[in-house]
């Protein structure tokens, strides 16, 4: 198979936050952080409106970086409002990430529409197209379009994966202590708070990174669904991050076969993908237990 | 010789929070000295601050007031060095993980393991001998979610053990274990405590369950209501301490009733002076 040049920084970045994802959906299967990860990718778009208004946008190298910092603060932010409203809620963290969400979403909107009426202010006359670019914009951010990955949000994209699949590494330990038991952590010597603020504020990067391939909508399936599938396949821990990675980016793989040779949308295509992989695996949990053991 | 744990008129109040507007005093100027290898029982109602004061041993609270040494050190360097190990009262541990018996006692020894180190020698050979203790070395590569309750707590016991702690502290471990499995944990307590010179703080609101274990006896009610040996105890103390009628936590302990008449005779002199005395932390 020959590889257009064009496309190697579309495929780097997706295959390394396929890694990525992978290595942290087992974290997050486990940890039951699926939610809130649906709560993150949500509340970024309140980011993107942000930045929008405060007229960063992705169209130049230092603009799309610009707006990821925006996007990237925003979400960390939201994170981490998550987690606070959690303690205070004691532990209701499902209120926490229904208010976060809300907020957030209906802030992007109302950001996206101050930043549509200064375009139309701006460029009188041009209004249609206006509307048209906004409207498809929206559409990206929500759906994500990998199509747009430039050298410079690939290298950012490859090397922040790298970055958290690092720092999975090196907190190892630490991060399965907290996922298996958080109540008794800090009673052997770690830091049930910090490693949760951490822990969630890697987790909102990697959504941000996400959206790049999948948009605010599908972003967090990224860092579900190889979790989960590889979970159906073993009840080994090692293997299941072997077999998340493994299924994260043979999902990527074939989702960017199928989209860079046709019509459909890369990042969905990826998500469907790894849905039917999961559905497969739940297939072979059920009729072949024993291979679990 | 340094007790192992020195606790000096600690208080701690929790501070308002939210829609509850007022601090709660949880410990009242408590004094406690525990010595090295003592099997100590705390003894007291639910929210007499006993697992208030766990916390503050364990330095995940920090007093109000008053101060705690734990083995010539603060609380939380003591856990940092692994000088302490603990049971909690529920265990909350996802059983559904993909983790093994072996692979939940090592969690015990990672705090002090760097990222880019395996465990050594001395950490497998401290969790072998953990698994060896508590009777599970047979189970070790059996996934967690596969024991029964007992073999649960020991493997909790086993992670609690793993760094080869001087002090282990218990927190209730036997809510809802019928009498002949409290017996059986406290044989395999004394076989912990012997084998690895431990010091041990068994706390509980059954007076069975701390006999079945304990050589010295804390009642804690917001503060000290009695510190001595389990023969020093006696109905008008635990009546002090729960404030309701004892018979029942007393079952079939044989604990002589006319200690109760003797504590409330202001001519009688006690052989133990500890007995119904108030903030008596130091007559260890």
């Amino acid at each position: 198979m020959r590889i257009d040049p064009a496309n190697i920084p579309i495929i780097a970045a997706a295959i390394a936050i396929a890694m990525m994802g992978g290595a942290l959906s087992i974290f997050v299967v486990l940890k039951r952080l699926a939610f809130i990860g649906q709560g993150i990718s949500h509340a970024a778009f309140g980011g993107v409106g942000i930045a929008l208004v405060l007229g960063v946008h992705g169209a130049t190298t230092v603009g799309a970086i610009g707006q990821l910092t925006i996007v990237v603060v925003f979400s960390i932010l939201a994170a981490l409002w998550i987690a606070a409203l959690s303690r205070s809620h004691k532990g209701r963290t499902d209120t926490a990430i229904g208010v976060v969400l809300s907020a957030s979403m209906a802030l992007g909107f109302v950001l996206f529409t101050i930043a549509e009426s200064r375009h139309d202010h701006d460029e009188h006359g041009h209004a249609a197209n206006g509307h048209e670019d906004e409207h498809h914009l929206i559409e990206e951010i929500l759906f994500g379009n990998i199509l747009n990955t430039t050298t410079t949000k690939s290298t950012i994209a490859v090397v922040t994966s790298a970055a958290i699949l690092l720092y999975l590494w090196s907190a190892r330990r630490k991060l399965i202590f907290w996922a298996f038991d958080e109540p008794v952590v800090d009673a052997y010597g770690h830091s049930s708070r910090s490693i949760t603020n951490l822990f969630l504020s890697v987790l909102a990067i990697a959504v941000v990174m996400s959206m790049q391939i999948a948009g605010v909508v599908l972003a967090a399936a990224i860092l579900v669904l190889p979790g989960a599938a590889a979970l159906n396949l073993t009840a080994k821990l090692r293997p299941a991050f072997i077999y998340a990675i493994t299924i994260g980016v043979l999902g990527a793989i074939l989702g960017l076969q199928v989209g860079l040779n046709s019509s459909y949308p890369i990042g969905p295509t990826i998500v469907l993908i790894q849905s039917v992989m999961y559905l497969l695996t739940l297939v072979i949990k059920l009729l072949a237990p024993r291979l679990r053991a | 010789m340094t007790a192992a744990v020195e606790i000096k008129s600690i208080s701690y109040t929790y501070p308002a929070t939210g829609l509850d507007s007022s601090s709660v005093n949880a410990l009242d100027s408590v004094s406690l000295s525990i010595d090295h290898r003592t099997k100590l029982g705390i003894l007291g109602p639910n929210g007499g601050g006993k697992s208030t004061l766990i916390k503050l041993i364990l330095g995940i609270l920090k007093p109000t007031s008053g101060s705690i040494q734990v083995l010539g050190h603060s609380p939380t360097k003591a856990r940092q060095l692994g000088l302490v190990g603990y049971l909690p009262q529920r265990i909350e541990a996802q059983l559904d993980w993909p983790i093994s018996v072996r692979q939940t006692v090592a969690l015990g020894c990672t705090a002090h393991l760097k990222p880019w180190k395996k465990a050594t020698a001395e950490d497998n050979a401290a969790i072998d001998r953990a698994l060896e203790l508590v009777e599970l070395s047979d189970l070790a590569d059996r996934p967690i979610g596969a024991l029964s309750g007992g073999q649960l707590q020991r493997t909790m016991i086993a992670r609690a053990i793993a760094r080869s702690p001087k002090l282990l502290v218990l927190d209730e471990p036997t809510v809802g274990v019928d009498i002949a499995g409290q017996q059986r944990f406290g044989q395999l307590i004394n076989t912990l405590h012997e084998e690895l010179d431990l010091t041990l703080i068994v706390v509980s609101h059954d007076m069975r369950a701390v006999a079945a274990v304990a050589d010295r006896v804390a009642c804690l009610s917001r503060s000290l209501h009695f510190h001595d040996a389990p023969e020093g105890l006696t109905p008008a103390v635990l009546a002090q301490v729960f404030a309701h009628d004892v018979a029942g936590v007393f079952g079939d302990l044989h604990i002589d009733a006319h200690r109760a008449d003797d504590c409330d005779d202001p001519t009688h002199s006690h052989a133990s002076d500890s007995c119904c005395d108030h903030n008596s932390g130091g007559a260890s």
